[in-house]
């Protein structure tokens, strides 16, 4: 089987980091040609980084905190949008389809023979309540459907 | 290695929106700014680059509101966040050009920085990120792996592989 680097390649690095070397350690890696070329490798790899750090110019983090809160603002804007969006969709087929059922529908039901069957009191509630629905419904729907007007 | 209170005090949901949140979030940030933007300098090849999806990093991390995390956790966590976002970014780029390993300023040792910048040219995008997650950041395969995405077990190929590739531009280590 094709050996794949040295089990102790991790201490290795972890000793570098820690600068905590034990004499075993240093022994290993001199007579461990793969820890011995980790090591090569994380030391220049790690000088080039101290070096590459003078330019780092991290921004303020109050300013990434003001811009991370900015972008929830837009992305729970974005998603009430897009609720509003599928409510103007839904009240638009709402009124179609009872525009169309009140239409085809009065006739079919036979509602003229339910509205002579009732009398006094029972007819004067049951008109109300359709009217007091009807508000209901047409306020509810206006300003949704408005506003999708007026954002076309 | 990062002070252990600094990434730990950064834990209740909701944690940005308090005075105490908001200097845990600036302690954090101090603690990890300078490392991450040395893996995506070193992983995209440019600094105007670097500092764009640093402060990507930080605004997906505290938008996503994630779980509370350790130390090692958050730090792989953001890690994780900052290969995504340059993983995004050469996906949508066509001119592979753009991911040339970067320049880095003349210092003294210019020898060992001219055979950095010759190994990492020669390096896939994927590779540079394994060996700066390994050497640099002293990361281990469990925690590369969290920060890569890829199976633990393959990084230890990748990474042998990579080494391999990279330790050939070195010059032969000298005698301490």
């Amino acid at each position: 089987m094709k050996r794949m680097g040295c089990e102790h390649e991790t201490g290795v690095i972890r000793a570098l980091h820690s600068g905590e070397w034990t004499r075993e350690l240093r022994l290993h890696v001199a007579e461990c040609p793969d820890c011995s070329q980790a090591l090569h490798l994380a030391e220049a790899l790690r000088a080039v980084a101290a070096r590459a750090e003078v330019h780092c110019h991290p921004p303020d983090p109050h300013w990434i905190l003001q811009r991370s809160r900015r972008m929830a603002r837009e992305i729970a804007l974005r998603r009430m949008g897009r609720l509003m969006a599928a409510m103007r969709t839904l009240a638009a087929v709402y009124v179609i389809v009872v525009a169309g059922w009140l239409v085809r529908g009065y006739a079919a039901l036979q509602y003229r023979e339910v509205a002579a069957a009732m009398h006094g009191a029972t007819r004067e509630f049951g008109l109300m309540g359709v009217v007091v629905a009807a508000v209901c419904v047409v306020a509810g729907l206006w300003p949704i459907l408005r506003q999708g007007s007026a954002s076309r | 290695m990062e002070d252990a209170g600094t990434i730990a005090a950064w834990a209740a949901p909701g944690r940005e929106q308090t005075a105490a949140g908001e200097e845990g979030f600036k302690r954090l940030y101090e603690a990890t700014s300078r490392p991450l933007w040395g893996y995506l300098h070193h992983a995209s090849g440019r600094p105007d680059v670097a500092d764009d999806l640093l402060q990507e990093t930080y605004c997906r991390f505290l938008l996503r509101q994630a779980p509370a995390m350790d130390e090692a956790q958050t730090r792989s966590y953001l890690f994780r966040i900052a290969t995504n976002l340059l993983h995004n970014r050469s996906r949508s780029r066509d001119d592979a050009a753009q991911e040339e390993p970067a320049e880095y300023g003349v210092e003294n040792d210019e020898e060992t920085r001219l055979d950095v910048q010759a190994a990492m040219r020669h390096l896939k995008p994927r590779e540079r990120e394994l060996l700066w997650l390994a050497y640099v950041e002293g990361m281990s395969h469990a925690e590369i792996a969290a920060a890569t995405g890829l199976g633990a077990l393959s990084i230890r190929i990748l990474l042998y592989r990579a080494r391999q590739k990279a330790s050939g531009f070195l010059r032969p280590q000298r005698i301490k």
